[in-house]
């Protein structure tokens, strides 16, 4: 019992990261902790990460969930310290040791790349080719990053988008949006130009995955429909998806196997929006599924992309093509990849760096006294509804490992 | 007066409005602000208005802090006869199941013999503004309706 410390005067809470991860704690710290000082740094001068620079701009729903932390800062005395890249200006022990808890939120949202498509094979230089992006700049280009400029930045008549969940269908329906709807949601001129100044005729979006284990949301999908003047292909089987069909590998453990209704929901809305377009249209969309990355090439600049079918488990198309048997090659005059996101190179804080024999992950504890949340914690997966259900396990678990190390009295964390 | 706000979601929007509600509502009266996910049969009673305020997911679905709730509905069946709600959906017109999620609380609390008052109230995402504001102005005229009702019944 009397190991116990005394409550600080105030409890100190830093916070790093203002993306949806850090303030959806902050919140819940907030509404257990009303007195406490709570900051929440972030290295831009603007909040929110992937809210502002990720989620499409015409997601008007998506984007105004960051109006709820604006309440946090203007309301609930939640304190934010933009410009302040923590472990550059202020570095990490200094923050800790001014601190009862930090928290670290700092996302993870480096283009994973593809070493073929954006590295010279074998050197890890740069990309060989021009005509070559990774989804990270061009949604935060499109968002108006301050970081990011459009310079070399030309999208052509046909494109290829690699990668099948819904940062790839996000880029689809960009591409394919008029010029002037674009501006209406805020997109600058600039970008607005190298997008559309094709214009585009063409876009391929190749998939490793089946239909049925495709990434993208079936909402996603049917929003594609929405769009004026397109005609969609796929070259998925047409029974695929469907619950049997297209599962050859009956010795994969389950766990690895799509759930069915999900699977077939998927290959239906992929279906249905092929059935839907029209069939003579000035712009064309082609769906490839089951279909790994192999090379780009071109002199100076992309010409074409290769690809090998996935094999037998991920099917091109239809099951059963072996691995490497079959190869897809498609003209291009740029390549985007939009494969997932990863930690960047070089980057001052990384989990591994951090974590003490104390650690308990699963909780998001890291050390005494520091936490991980979002996609720093649990990797680049899942939505913004998913940060906050994590914050609010996370903020549970600092909110009991503090409250057990302190005399309980009626007034002395409220 | 009393009341009871029980609210489901999952980006929390819903739970802004509930906070809302309670600022609004606080004032003059007795309110409690519940979260669906903590909510039991008990949490439901005759003496409170219940105001339910509740979000989509998914493809229609109910957001996840509604889901224990749903469920604890459906086992439990608890006779509702004499509870009187209203309904606030959140929701995003370009989905086809706008607002579907408060509909299936809206269509349990009802099978199982409560009784809704007032307007349905919506809100529609869509064009990016946050729901507080519609939510505030349904609540002061559901207010203003049952004190009218209560008048005229005098
Ligand atoms: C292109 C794209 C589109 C998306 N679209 C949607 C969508 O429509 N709907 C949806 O629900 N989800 C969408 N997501 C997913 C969603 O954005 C993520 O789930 C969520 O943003 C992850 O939250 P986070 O707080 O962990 O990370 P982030 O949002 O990345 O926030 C991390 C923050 O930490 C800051 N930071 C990093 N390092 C430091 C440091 N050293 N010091 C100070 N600050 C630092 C960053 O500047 C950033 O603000 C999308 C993701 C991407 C990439
Ligand atoms: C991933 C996702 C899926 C959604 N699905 C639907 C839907 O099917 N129908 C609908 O009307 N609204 C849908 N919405 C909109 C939400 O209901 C709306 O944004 C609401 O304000 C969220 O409230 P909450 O933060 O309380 O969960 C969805 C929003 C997101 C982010």
């Amino acid at each position: 019992m009397n190991e116990t410390a005394a409550p600080p005067e105030v409890l100190r809470v830093a916070i790093v990261g203002a993306g949806p991860a850090g303030c959806y704690t902050a919140g819940f710290l907030r509404k257990r902790w009303p007195q406490a000082a709570i900051t929440v740094f972030d290295r831009h001068d603007a909040p929110y990460g992937l809210i502002r620079y990720g989620v499409a701009p015409d997601h008007l729903g998506t984007k105004a969930i960051a109006k709820q932390f604006d309440r946090l800062f203007a309301r609930d005395g939640v304190t934010f310290a933009g410009n302040t890249d923590i472990g550059t200006d202020v570095s990490l022990d200094q923050l800790r040791a001014d601190n009862d808890v930090v928290v670290l939120a700092t996302g993870l949202w480096a283009d994973r790349v593809i070493e073929t498509f954006h590295t010279a094979p074998g050197t890890g230089a740069a990309a060989p080719l021009a005509g070559v992006y990774g989804s990270g700049r061009l949604t935060r280009l499109i968002n108006g990053h301050p970081s990011e400029s459009v310079e070399g930045l030309t999208i052509g008549r046909r494109t290829v988008i690699v990668g099948n969940g819904n940062v790839a269908a996000d880029l689809v329906r960009l591409m394919l949006t008029p010029a002037d709807v674009l501006a209406s949601h805020g997109v600058a001129a600039d970008v607005i130009h190298a997008l559309t100044a094709g214009p585009l005729e063409h876009i391929d979006v190749v998939g490793r995955s089946p239909v049925g284990a495709a990434k993208f949301d079936v909402a996603m999908i049917r929003e594609l429909g929405r769009l004026a003047d397109v005609r969609f292909t796929s070259d998925a089987a047409p029974d695929a998806g469907a619950p049997d069909a297209g599962a050859p590998d009956a010795g994969a453990p389950d766990a690895a196997a799509p759930d069915a209704a999900d699977a077939d929901g998927k290959a239906a809305a992929i279906r249905e929006l092929v059935a839907g377009s029209p069939e003579a249209a000035g712009r064309t969309v082609a769906f490839h599924f089951g279909w790994t990355p192999d090379r780009v090439t071109g002199d100076g600049r992309v010409s074409a992309v290769t690809f090998t079918a996935t094999g037998a488990a991920g099917g091109a198309g239809t099951a059963g093509t072996a691995a490497g048997s079959a190869s897809l090659e498609l003209p291009a005059d740029s390549v985007c990849t939009a494969v997932g996101f990863t930690e960047t190179d070089g980057a001052h804080i990384s989990r591994a760096s951090v974590a003490s024999p104390r650690a308990d992950p699963d909780r998001g504890r890291l050390d005494d006294g520091l936490y991980a949340v979002g996609w720093f914690r649990r990797g680049p997966v899942g939505t913004i509804p998913a940060n906050r259900a994590d914050a609010r396990s996370v903020a549970d678990a600092i909110i009991a490992d503090l409250e057990a190390s302190f005399i309980p009295t009626p007034t002395s964390l409220t | 007066m009393k009341f009871v706000i029980l609210y489901g979601t999952e980006s929390g929007n819903a739970e802004t409005v509930a906070d809302d509600l309670v600022d609004e509502l606080g004032t003059d009266n007795e309110v409690e602000s519940v979260d669906m996910t903590d909510a039991s049969a008990e949490t439901l009673s005759p003496d409170a208005l219940l105001l339910v305020v509740c979000s989509t997911h998914g493809d229609g679905g109910l957001p996840a802090s509604a889901v224990p709730f749903a469920e604890l509905l459906d086992t439990e069946r608890p006779d509702l006869t004499g509870i009187r709600y209203a309904m606030f959906g959140l929701g995003d017109s370009s989905y086809e199941t706008y607002s579907r999620g408060s509909e299936r609380i809206d269509e349990r609390l009802s099978a199982l013999g409560a009784t809704r008052v007032g307007e349905y109230g919506r809100h529609d995402a869509s064009d990016g503004s946050l729901p507080n504001d519609a939510a505030l102005e349904w609540a002061r005229n559901l207010v203003g309706s049952l004190d009218e009702a209560q008048a005229v019944a005098r």
